[in-house]
């Protein structure tokens, strides 16, 4: 069945779109893996606690720009305790029970989240500004979803500029390349552990408010997105933010061309650009080697 | 004096209590044992992985799930073929996902090849969801118990509890057979070097890759067999047998019980299994409990329970209780 | 036929040229050190022979077969062992279970799932011989971590051995030891190598100097030098390259 350009031109946004949503989430889980060697399961718990405190903010103040704002600060406290308090504790016992730790920490969390806010899923109000369409090409395109384009170009820029051009940023860098050498030299590693998971659990919040009205807030939301953003990591390679930005946007619009084809089978593309890499480029497109 | 008290005499009193069992106690306790039984087997198959090779596979219920419906799906189709057949095919089915998964994922490390494993994990569970023709879907499947033939021996139908049992827990302790011994083989020898120092291991000559993949599939065979077993109990299955809870289930068993001895999965399974009986009735916010027990057993008891329980321990119990002065353990 | 040929070896690490064109031939049996001051390239290329890393050209050929990159238990398999320079054995497994991998590995007996490795008597014994030559009997069921650092070191040539290698490569065996254990780790060296060929890495200049029948001396990975201690000790190039262009030279 052949589809006009247009609709392939619209699913390439849609795809667009989602990865950037990915990347939202990728970013953070991949720079922690990448310097602490800890695959953080608490991240998508973070995504979600993110997604309902903003919902809070908004039902509490009928701000939506506030919740973007306050959600992620308080999540990204809550990150610091968890690296603070308990993941700090087991980090002698090796990686295995670090992964196994925030593995804990995403079930309790989830479990939290139905307990405050109850089974059901939640609808967000999304703030006037951003409702309504715009018409592109023929078709109309929801104001809400370049949004998620904007925001998600917005925090890449920040991002790469801090990273790249600021000195903690290189140092965050460092302590990804080395952590122990950068300890070495004499900076205070454990704080930018902490700094770097709170960060990270922050950007996951950002995305779990902006997902909210997106893909809706319900209590399973976490588990559904790591598919997604596990593939995004091992295909963009661990560590890099450069290969999460563009392994998000591979994997964005291959789900939606997926669909849009190949409904029954959209599923399996992901897996199988995934086997893929696995053989040709085993640490991901942009991954280091251990 | 002989110590009345030696591994061997443990055992056996153990197996006696196992095979005398039907006839001692209720039957919701027997259903219960039984599902320690399959849930041990998954859980040492587990363990052969992480606490034998490193090797964290987070997404095992893959394997579990595939030896579950590959015993549906026999039965309906198959439905000549002997019982205890159908459930060897159950496990090679459950190997041959654990040699595919592994193909790809084994040469990786850590953190790395746990995410891996579990990406595999969502796409059974994707296929099993998707492909009702086959699956059913998330209604499930259920399937009718067929008898067992054991020539020479009778004729036993599996819809008894007691024989179920039986059967379940003489596959399973023949697989524990099988496991414990292979440990102690050259091959069980290269596993653990491999744990050891992986590089080492290869300028000594092993091929790491050969022995992680092998093992990997054998875990998986064993899974699967503990997969065939759960749907031959149960009688239904649905997606709920290859999905991510299921494989936290298995993981949370092996380290409750113990990863560093070879039992622990074992005492993992029946702690677990009561212990969430017992609290899913005290409160519905059990799973709360749950995440929250197992974030302080990995912060305060990352060994597992295992390490309270041992021979020694037992024997000081009972001397104490007799009585008896001095403590020469 | 020498035993091992190096022909054209080039290795470069993103941009960052380590070996350069390094020729070489060692003859069975001998004993030849590789000496050279710090950042030379030793280790890397006892890692190129031993296939942690493939060179960016060249060939080498072990035995009269091309083992240019191989994997590394491929190579070891073909007779090919290494010592490391940093400690690398098992640690948490005892002496004898770590000497017993590689005779395991020799004998063959690698994925045999059927017999029962405590009944093989004649590992255990070959196990416990080779134990013994490293003086190490005392220590045999101790986990590798907790012994004194010349004991590792002793444990770390045995692995190495245990697999009964035609050609040995010793990477600093002597490094960080006192004058006495060096002593008594040349000392095995010679009891436990016999009829082996050796290479080895060696900073120790008695040491080099007592052991190698010939040496080869590298300098910013390129190949300065070759040949009987007497011509490397009379050696212009190699002089320099350690100690410095003199004032007036």
């Amino acid at each position: 069945m052949a589809y006009s350009f247009d609709i392939y031109l619209i699913q390439a946004l849609h795809g667009i779109v989602y990865g950037m949503l990915l990347f939202l989430v990728a970013a953070g889980l991949t720079l922690v893996f990448g310097m602490m060697g800890v695959l953080n399961f608490a991240h998508a718990g973070f995504y979600m606690l993110g997604a309902y405190f903003g919902y809070s903010v908004v039902a509490w103040s009928g701000n939506f720009w506030l919740s973007l704002i306050v959600a992620p600060i308080g999540v990204g406290i809550c990150g610091g305790f968890v690296e603070r308090f308990l993941l700090r504790k087991v980090h002698t016992f090796g990686h295995a029970y670090e992964l196994l730790l925030t593995f804990g920490v995403f079930l309790a969390t989830g479990e939290i989240v139905k307990w405050f806010w109850g089974n059901a899923p939640l609808s967000v109000q999304i703030p006037p500004s951003l409702s309504g369409s715009l018409s592109i090409l023929g078709a109309t395109y929801p104001y809400y979803r370049l949004f998620i384009l904007a925001c998600g170009v917005a925090v890449l820029i920040l991002l790469a500029l801090f990273i790249l051009k600021t000195r903690i940023g290189i140092t965050v860098r460092a302590a990804v390349s080395d952590a122990g050498m950068v300890g070495a030299l004499g900076t205070n590693v454990p704080v930018v552990f902490l700094g770097v998971y709170a960060v990270g659990s922050a950007l996951a919040a950002l995305g779990g408010v902006i997902a909210g009205p997106f893909l809706s807030t319900y209590p399973g939301m976490g588990l559904d997105i790591l598919t997604d953003v596990f593939v995004v990591i091992v295909v963009g390679g661990f560590g890099s933010v450069f290969g999460a930005v563009v392994a998000s946007l591979m994997i964005g619009v291959l789900q939606s061309y997926g669909i849009l084809l190949l409904p029954k089978f959209a599923l399996v593309f992901e897996y199988v650009l995934m086997a893929i890499i696995l053989i040709v480029r085993p640490n991901g497109l942009f991954g280091e080697k251990e | 004096m002989k110590p009345l008290l030696t591994k061997g005499a443990v055992a056996l009193v153990l197996l006696a209590l196992i095979a005398l069992a039907p006839r001692c106690v209720p039957v919701t306790h027997v259903n219960m044992l039984s599902e320690i039984a399959f849930f041990s087997l998954f859980a040492l198959s587990f363990n052969m992985l992480f606490g034998y090779c490193g090797l964290l596979s987070f997404g095992h219920s893959a394997y579990f799930g595939i030896g579950a419906y590959t015993l549906v799906l026999i039965l309906k189709h198959f439905t000549g073929m002997p019982l205890l057949l159908a459930l060897f095919v159950g496990g090679i089915a459950g190997g041959l996902g654990g040699l595919l998964v592994g193909f790809f994922c084994v040469r990786l490390k850590g953190g790395y090849f746990a995410l891996l494993t579990m990406a595999f994990n969502q796409f059974f569970f994707a296929i099993a969801l998707k492909w009702r023709s086959l699956t059913g879907g998330d209604d499930g499947m259920s399937l009718s118990r067929p008898d067992l033939h054991l020539p020479g021996l009778g004729v036993f139908s599996m819809g008894r509890p007691a024989n179920v049992y039986y059967l379940i827990v003489a596959i399973v302790l023949l697989c524990v057979f099988l496991q414990w011994r292979l440990i102690k083989t050259p091959y069980g020898n290269a596993v653990r070097a491999v744990k050891e120092n992986d590089e080492r291991a290869g300028f000594v000559g092993y091929n790491v890759y050969l022995t992680r993949l092998s093992l990997y599939a054998f875990s998986a065979f064993f899974a699967g067999i503990a997969g065939s077993l759960f749907a031959l109990f149960e009688g239904f299955i649905a997606t709920s047998v290859i999905d991510a809870q299921m494989s936290m289930q298995v993981t949370f068993m092996a380290f409750i019980g113990g990863v560093n001895s070879f039992f622990g999965p074992i005492l993992g399974a029946g702690v677990y299994l009561y212990f969430t009986d017992w609290v899913s009735r005290v409160t519905d916010r059990w799973e709360f409990v749950l995440g929250v027990l197992f974030i302080l057993l990995v912060m305060y008891a990352h060994t597992g329970l295992i390490g309270f329980v041992s021979l020694d321990k037992i024997k000081y119990f009972l001397r104490i209780k007799a009585g008896i002065k001095g403590t020469d353990k | 036929m020498s035993i091992l040929e190096l022909k054209g070896i080039y290795k470069a690490f993103k941009g960052l040229q380590v070996l350069v064109n390094v020729n070489l031939a060692v003859e069975e049996g001998e004993c030849h050190a590789i000496i050279g001051p710090n950042g030379a390239g030793k280790s890397t290329l006892f890692n190129v022979i031993s296939g942690k890393y493939k060179p960016s050209h060249g060939r080498v050929i072990f035995d009269g077969q091309d083992i240019t990159g191989l994997a590394p238990y491929k190579i070891s398999r073909k007779g090919l062992a290494r010592s490391f320079q940093i400690t690398n054995v098992f640690p948490r497994l005892t002496v004898r279970r770590n000497i017993r991998n590689a005779i395991l590995s020799k004998r063959r007996i690698r994925f045999n799932q059927f017999v029962l490795v405590d009944r093989l008597t004649d590992v255990s014994r070959e196990t416990d011989r080779l134990i013994d030559m490293l003086g190490l009997t005392a220590v045999r069921d101790v986990p590798a971590s907790e012994l004194s650092y010349g004991q590792q070191r002793a444990l770390e040539i045995g692995i190495a051995l245990g697999t009964d290698p035609k050609l040995i490569l010793l990477d600093e065996p002597t490094a960080g030891m006192t004058r006495e254990q060096t002593k008594e780790a040349v000392a095995l060296i010679k009891r436990v190598a016999q009829g082996k060929t050796i290479m080895v890495v060696e900073h120790d200049m008695d040491v080099v100097f007592t052991m190698a029948d010939r040496i080869t001396v590298l300098s910013y990975g390129e190949l300065l030098a070759s040949g009987t201690p007497e011509e490397i000790r009379r050696h212009e190039g190699v002089k320099k390259a350690y100690l410095g262009k003199k004032r007036n030279a």
